[in-house]
């Protein structure tokens, strides 16, 4: 076996990325993975985590120097000064933006799984079922049964604390105990389930959190400072869970600064031999060697690869034989909901940092009703206590405001839609070979937009947020739609589509690339349809699922 | 991939700035390194005693304690638009000749009560978008001065541990604390 030579291959180090390195090691798999940026050591390098907030020179906001390198960051709340470093950087990686598509990315190890939103949902039969029932896209070629078994592995490995809500909509998991609400929450939670008769639900968050401790790590200890890294390990990350498990394995070799810029493909064997890689720090190339390759380079990033292979094969690359590599692009939008204030409850408050809200899952097309657009949302939101900083009204400087700035403001009770968006075939992202990035490799080109359902949906959100927060309780109600962009969700999803036919899909109902038995994509580009909940619980699922089968495909010889 | 050491200099320029002794100061000069705006010591003296105005000192520390005005100024030369900025300057000016204008004298030769007064009547006037009482630079220099002291003032180590409690690892979450009139 050359130095090049291993099992397997691991593209990517996010959430999807570890959970294939886990499992591939697990499984006895010599397995490298590859990460095109720096490496961050789990506690050690999470430099600023441990900061008070005044040791921030200006308190966490931006300066006009980041907002200046930052294009694309700066247009929403990623760019700040407490995490800067996990972000990938606007000026080193650009995109072309036929139509604009905000593209928040995290090139290091661990990738987004250390700045994440850690909300994590089960599907249901009717998401899975959605596209077929709507007569869309390509049905899903899996449906809940498929991955219920996965979700439950995922669950009980990543820790995600939750309730058991019994709801139909948002099957209930192999949770932790439940995060708790404030008393706020509480109450409008029962005012909400009272005035709809039982038809929508406000229920705590489920969260990759964990509530008690779990495999070496610490549970929750309410600092909200997840995206800082955590030093307890008290949330999910490739960091502070699958990298610890599968370097436990000894059969995991980590290569950072390792930018894959295509696989390998032998045209004989119709398999992948390998990948070949730019060493982001030397610009020398490699070529590394396995019988399986799992690409896990984020959503786009690993269709980017998959364009950029086989091309004297298929012109537009390996998986591209469907007509559907890089057609498709998903994601959540959002931007769009309600706030107001709670009267009362003036001597309640609040100890710690929860960091969670509660959940109101999709209650919108469902059982018959037929709204003039398909599919749904849910909302995320929290009530909390206004802080010192607000502006008090009747006292404006002096010793009486100074006071006053201690004492909490008002209840204030807001939420936020997640929506469902379309597969359209005509959203879709290409090569840009006219724009180079820093090491001289093309870049990817977005022509994706919401259409007319999304738009439809979010008139709805908004009208809805306002009606739901007036019939909890909540006063000066007001709602705001702005920004109506795609990748702002940071839920990108597809582009290398699962099917039933490999005419229409790029890849097969194992995640394999129809083109390219030993290939396996399981990061957001394999979704057939978004639904609205957070996916990458999904993601874990299936990537779990995917390297079960892939191991055994590989002792039956099939791959 | 510099990046975390200039903030780390970033830190350091500020810790530093914290502590140099007011002697070491060229006369005329501000006493922190501004890289954008042009501020000399009136100036910075004239935003202290505003930010002390709107945060004073009474049983517990005010703006100067806890060098306020030196966060308003940081704040505005590193995170201001070059037009906020501009305005920022001009506003100044703007408030520096009314204030003579008014008063007959600079904003720091008037007495507490005075400046509370200037400064009051400006604070109401922004309730109305609409009113022209004031030119748009003013209003805009004044709402970055309490803007940036009052959350320099909210987010300073003095507030945050002795004013109110912050426990960087609370290690819990208690959904119904109860309010004591005095929060301490």
């Amino acid at each position: 076996m050359s130095a090049n030579t291993y099992d397997a291959i691991v593209v990517g180090s996010g959430i999807s990325g570890g959970w294939a390195a886990k499992e591939l090691t697990e499984k006895g798999l010599k397995t490298i993975m590859l990460e095109r940026g720096r490496n961050i050591e789990h506690v050690k390098d999470y430099v600023n985590a441990n900061k008070a907030p005044w040791e921030f020179p200006h308190r966490g906001g931006r300066t006009q120097k980041m907002i200046e390198d930052y294009p694309v960051l700066k247009r929403d709340y990623p760019l700040n000064e407490t995490n800067l470093d996990y972000w990938a950087s606007d000026k080193d990686s650009p995109y072309t933006e036929i139509k604009r598509f905000d593209w928040f990315r995290g090139y290091h190890v661990g990738g987004r799984s250390l700045m994440w939103g850690r909300q994590s949902y089960r599907w249901a039969d009717v998401d899975f079922e959605a596209n077929l029932k709507d007569g869309i896209a390509v049905d899903w070629p899996i449906r809940y049964a498929d991955v219920a078994p996965w979700y439950s592995y995922a669950e009980k490995f990543a820790g995600i604390s939750g309730n058991r809500d019994g709801l139909p909509i948002l099957p209930d998991g192999d949770f932790m105990p439940p995060m708790e609400m404030n008393v706020v929450e509480k109450d409008v939670s029962k005012r909400l389930k009272e005035y709809y008769k039982e038809a929508r639900h406000m229920i705590i968050g489920r969260t990759a959190n964990i509530t008690v401790p779990h495999n070496n790590r610490t549970n929750c200890q309410y600092r909200n400072k997840c995206w800082l890294g955590c030093p307890f390990g008290a949330y999910f990350s490739t960091q502070s869970a699958t990298l610890p498990a599968a370097m436990a394995t000894g059969n995991l070799t980590v290569r950072p600064w390792s930018i894959v810029t295509k696989i390998l493909y032998d045209k004989d064997t119709k398999k992948a031999k390998g990948v070949e890689i730019l060493d982001a720090e030397t610009n020398q190339t490699y070529e590394y060697f396995a019988k399986v390759v799992f690409l896990n380079a984020s959503t786009f990033n690993s269709t980017w690869i998959m364009m950029n292979s086989a091309t004297d094969i298929w012109p537009d690359g390996l998986g591209s034989s469907s007509g559907e590599l890089g057609h498709n692009v998903m994601d959540h939008h959002l931007n769009v909901g309600a706030s107001g204030r709670i009267e009362g409850y003036e001597d309640k408050y609040y100890f710690g940092r929860r960091a969670n809200g509660f959940y109101i899952p999709r209650y919108r097309n469902l059982n018959g009703e037929k709204r003039d657009y398909i599919r749904g949302f849910g909302y995320q939101g929290a009530a909390s206590r206004e802080g010192w900083s607000r502006d008090i009204a009747e006292m404006n400087i002096g010793g009486g405001f100074k006071d006053a700035l201690t004492e909490p403001g008002s209840w204030q009770l807001g939420m936020g839609g997640f929506g469902e968006t379309l597969p359209y075939h005509e959203n879709k992202i290409t090569l840009d070979k006219t724009k180079k990035d820093k090491w001289g490799l093309p870049v990817l080109a977005f022509d994706a937009e919401l259409k007319e359902n999304e738009l439809k949906m979010r008139i709805e959100i908004e009208k809805d947020a306002k009606e739901m927060l007036e019939a909890m309780g909540a006063k000066d109600v007001k709602s705001h739609s702005d920004n109506p962009f795609l990748g702002r969700g940071i839920h990108e999803m597809g582009t290398a589509r699962m099917g039933r036919d490999p005419k229409t899909s790029v890849l097969n109902k194992w995640n394999q690339v129809w083109d390219a038995k030993n290939v396996f994509v399981t990061d957001g580009s394999f979704m057939t349809s978004a639904a609205c909940q957070n996916p990458s619980l999904t993601y874990m699922a299936m990537t779990a699922r995917a390297a079960n089968y892939a191991v055994d495909a590989l002792k039956k010889k099939e791959i | 991939m510099n990046r975390r050491t200039v903030i780390k200099n970033l830190a350091l320029i500020i810790g530093g700035a914290a502590i140099l002794p007011s002697c070491m100061q060229e006369k005329g000069k501000a006493s922190i390194g501004l890289k954008n705006i042009n501020i000399d010591a009136d100036q910075e003296k004239l935003i202290g005693d505003m930010a002390e105005t709107i945060i004073p000192k009474t049983t517990t520390p005010g703006a100067k304690d806890l060098q306020l005005h030196l966060f308003v100024l940081k704040m505005v030369d590193d995170c201001c638009t070059k037009k906020d900025q501009q305005d920022f300057i001009t506003g100044m000016g703007q408030f520096t000749d009314l204030v003579k204008k008014q008063n007959n004298r600079s904003f720091s030769d008037c007495d507490a009560k005075q400046r509370e007064e200037i400064l009051l009547a400006i604070d109401k006037d922004r309730k109305d978008p609409k009113s022209t009482t004031y030119p748009p630079e003013l209003k805009t220099f004044y709402n970055l001065v309490k803007g940036q002291t009052v959350n320099g003032y909210t987010t300073s180590k003095y507030f945050m541990t002795k004013q109110v409690v912050y426990e960087l690892v609370p290690g819990r979450y208690n959904a119904f604390y109860p309010v004591k009139k005095q929060a301490v």
